[in-house]
């Protein structure tokens, strides 16, 4: 018989409530195989004890339910953001607050480069473009000749230096939509959408899509994950071609990568057969670390962006709706195909109306045929109402709110995109509980950094930046936000029952806590030190 | 190049297909912004290699479902390089965001969206609330408006079609065309004919007719100023569909061209690497109308 492992420590917060609280967990062959005290566990047999954890708390190893490999190779780039980020490396990079911290930040990085390369930065925060607007003389400053690109947090916007602009012929009076112009009618160095980014991000060789694809960068994702507790993790988005199917495969095999990645398939780059197939096929070349075959369908776009499709009254600053992805009538089709052959689906809808569509697309598909088995998710789900809510309790939907989008963006959203009203209800968890409908919360990272107990803080506190209560109705306790970032997010990718909590015959996969999140205060959640994960009973501390 | 855009169902594909089959010489390549079927009739298809299909006339098909990054840069690296790229958006696409992709990126020029609409469905469609304001746009930002569908619909549904597409673009042409068939020189232009006034003397026009479109150009060597030029393709009535030119620009060494795409206008100079013959001059479509060269000859002797 194979090993036990007993692991000791100041409590371990398992998620079962059979047995919510233990000071001892014991592993064998890499799963759970009992909680409790030592004496409880003594009777399965001889053991190992490992009293490294003796003064650590010990939670289920946390869930990302949405984010994007990205979140690893974003950080060849240079982070010119506003918030305190920690990279694959541990490096901490402090938040530039004024545009002076930022060209200096750019100087330092311009000096590291070689004599060909570009200068790449991301993360640039619109909180900059309120008074004065970063332009193209800023950057020539930093250097008139390297070509230089500053991707904005939101990845819609681009600022550039006159190097840039060169590459691309862009000159006066061009009368582009998108390519901004300063008071002496020639470009200025912000590039607004990709049609505009698009000339200079080729000649520079940008491609975001590309930077979730190396294997430099799923190792890094792998990091990334590592250092903020997640065990379990789900790139939302992917085209998965073999040969990536067998990277990820090699990479994720190796008993140092320290998590079980969820690749899910863009559902909306091939016909709706097409995309069953592959769904299908992908499904059976899941491992026990590679989980494959559920799909991602983009409907709508951002709110921050006002391409987010909003019933009426729509957009509070007057902004046309949104736009679609799909068609609502090929939503239909889509999801009927798919809930047929029993593909899992995570449906993004931003906006009111999107979810709308979304769910009146579903529940055409249950009515054709009922799938019991399949829990279908809509992902972001920011706007829903609380009619919506009951609809997805009726229909057995869950959904994935973006709590992180509550301190990040709520301002904007209150004064701006949407209003009060609708701002106040915004990625609301506690109508989740209410109805019964299965939920997480996620960041999208790198969209927002990646860090559960940061996401459960945002949907326990409701604070935003500036400070400000968005939504006191909506608000949830620390237990239930426990439970959304570790059982809550592994129901959405039909893994409950084998991770997200710590109780007999599932993966020992851990968190590794300096404090106790329990205990530690609502306010302070967000500042729970961690030490790293366990996997399969695996130890990976953060180096 | 030409964005073709359109709802669903309106007839994109097979106007495509038809475009395809047509073309003897130019390169198409069409990138599909749908997520449907590569909309490419089975027996045109040479190869598939991905999501790219080689056509036996040398035309292309890409998907763009891997997003507009990719699709722009497989055609822009594409070998050999297309004539012309025609991007078949998806119906719920804003043709006016694809278009820019031609305005910004130096290797591309635009030539002009062209919108189909469904003479049968158009009303059901514009009135879906969740619709309604991506075919205003479809509509409002088309340089040539397709009317499809005519053979099926009713004279009195065509004409009230027409008149909310009139009400909704007041300057774009509207061409009334059924089973979604249209000449490719009407759609992309007179690439070739430029080449063919060469059959012309100098300071000479011809014109030929066929059943619904009149064609028609000059030959001149004279400098023509840029300005005054735009002026006067400004000027001309929609029912001039498209007008190409090569010419001599006022004060200038260099050959410059000039586009009109029903009220799309782009004058640039001319690329180096394009295979000019050396003959200068402009040819132009219209629909058929008894006063079409009257209109074209007037308004180009104005610019001698």
């Amino acid at each position: 018989m194979s090993a036990i492992t007993v692991f000791s420590a100041k409590k371990i917060i398992t998620m079962n409530p059979a047995r919510p609280n233990a000071t001892h967990v014991a592993v064998r062959d890499g799963r759970v195989l009992a909680t409790g005290t030592i004496d409880e566990i003594a009777g399965w047999g001889d053991y190992t004890l490992d009293d490294s954890f003796a003064n650590k708390v010990i939670m289920p190893g946390f869930v990302e339910g949405h984010c994007h490999l990205m979140a690893g190779g974003i950080w060849r780039y240079t982070y010119v953001g506003y918030q305190d980020r920690v990279d694959p490396d541990g490096k901490l990079w402090p938040g530039v607050k004024t545009l002076e911290e930022v060209l200096t930040r750019l100087k330092e990085a311009e000096m590291e480069l070689g004599p060909d390369d570009a200068l790449v930065a991301w993360g640039f925060d619109p909180i900059f473009l309120m008074d004065r607007r970063l332009d193209k003389n800023d950057l020539d400053n930093v250097s008139p000749s390297r070509p230089i690109a500053v991707v904005h947090s939101n990845f819609h916007l681009l600022t550039v230096n006159s190097a840039s602009l060169s590459l691309a012929n862009y000159v006066a009076d061009m009368d582009v939509d998108g390519i901004a112009l300063g008071p002496d009618g020639s470009p200025n160095g912000e590039l607004q959408e990709m049609a505009a980014m698009f000339p200079i991000m080729r000649r520079l060789g940008i491609d975001l899509r590309e930077l979730g694809r190396t294997e430099r960068s799923l190792v890094d994702f792998g990091k990334v994950c590592n250092r903020v507790g997640v065990t379990t993790a789900a790139d939302l988005i992917n085209d998965l071609p073999d040969e990536d199917v067998a990277q990820m495969k090699t990479i994720t095999d190796g008993s140092d990568y320290p998590i079980r990645l969820m690749s899910l398939l863009n559902g909306i780059s091939q016909p709706a057969d097409e995309t069953r197939e592959r769904a299908l096929e992908l499904k059976g070349k899941s491992t026990e670390k590679l989980r494959l075959g559920a799909v991602k369908i983009i409907t709508d776009g951002s709110i921050q962006g006002f391409t987010a499709r909003l019933r009426w009254p729509y957009h509070y600053n007057g902004a046309p709706n949104g736009i679609w992805n799909i068609a609502p009538e090929q939503l239909n089709v889509l999801v009927s195909v798919l809930n047929e052959a029993g593909v899992q689906m995570h449906i993004h809808t931003n906006g009111d109306e999107a979810i709308e569509v979304a769910l009146d697309a579903l529940e055409q598909a249950k009515i054709k045929k009922n799938r019991p088995d399949l829990l279908h998710v809509l992902q972001h789900c920011q706007m829903a109402d609380r009619a919506q809510f009951r609809k997805m309790k009726r229909l057995g939907v869950a959904a994935n709110l973006f709590s992180n989008h509550i301190y990040y963006f709520g301002d904007k959203h209150y004064e701006l995109t949407i209003g009060p009203d609708r701002a106040l209800r915004m990625d609301a968890c506690q109508s989740a509980i209410d109805f019964g409908v299965p939920f997480a919360i996620h960041s999208d990272a790198p969209v927002t950094p990646m860090a559960p107990l940061f996401t459960a803080w945002c949907a326990v506190n409701r604070l935003t930046e500036s400070g400000k209560l968005l939504g006191e109705y909506e608000r949830i306790s620390v237990d239930e936000a426990l439970q959304a970032i570790t059982l809550g997010a592994a129901a959405t990718l039909h893994m409950d029952h084998e991770v997200g909590s710590i109780e007999t015959g599932k993966w020992a996969d851990f968190a590794i806590l300096e404090n106790d999140p329990e205990t530690i205060g609502a306010e302070n959640l967000k500042d729970v030190g961690i030490w790293g994960t366990v996997l399969a009973g695996e130890k990976h501390k953060i180096p | 190049m030409t964005v073709l855009a359109g709802f669903l169902g309106s007839g994109k594909t097979t106007l495509v297909n038809h475009l395809l089959r047509q073309a003897d010489g130019p390169r198409i390549m069409v990138l599909v912004n749908d997520f449907g079927d590569l909309p490419i009739d089975e027996d045109l298809i040479a190869a598939k290699d991905g999501d790219t299909l080689t056509l036996a006339n040398g035309c292309a098909c890409c998907s763009m479902g891997a997003g507009l990054y990719k699709a722009f840069s497989t055609a822009l690296d594409y070998e050999p390089t297309p004539d012309h790229l025609l991007i078949e958006a998806s119906g719920v696409a804003e043709p006016k965001r694809i278009a820019n992709f031609a305005r910004a990126e130096p290797d591309l020029t635009l030539n002009g969206i062209v919108t189909m609409v469904d003479a049968l469905n158009f009303q059901t469609t514009r009135e879906d609330q969740r619709l309604s304001e991506i075919v205003e746009a479809q509509i409002s930002s088309a340089h040539i408006l397709l009317l499809n569908k005519c053979d099926l619909a009713q004279q009195q549904n065509i004409d009230i079609c027409a008149e909310i597409l009139r009400h909704v673009n007041e300057t774009a042409p509207i061409i009334k065309i059924t089973h979604g068939a249209l000449s490719g020189d009407i759609f992309f232009g007179e690439g070739r004919s430029i080449d063919r006034l060469s059959e012309t003397s100098n300071d000479s026009h011809s014109h030929t007719h066929e059943t619904d479109f009149s064609r028609w150009s000059v030959a001149t060597d004279s400098e023509i100023n840029k300005a005054t030029l735009k002026e006067v393709l400004n000027h001309l009535p929609p029912s001039i569909l498209r007008v190409k030119g090569i010419f001599r620009a006022t004060g200038e060494s260099d050959l410059w061209v000039a586009h009109k795409a029903g009220t799309h206008i782009d004058i640039s100079p001319l690329s180096m690497d394009s295979s000019f013959s050396g003959r200068t001059g402009f040819v132009a479509i219209g629909t058929k109308s008894p006063d079409f060269s009257n209109i074209l000859d007037a308004a180009f002797h104005s610019l001698k």
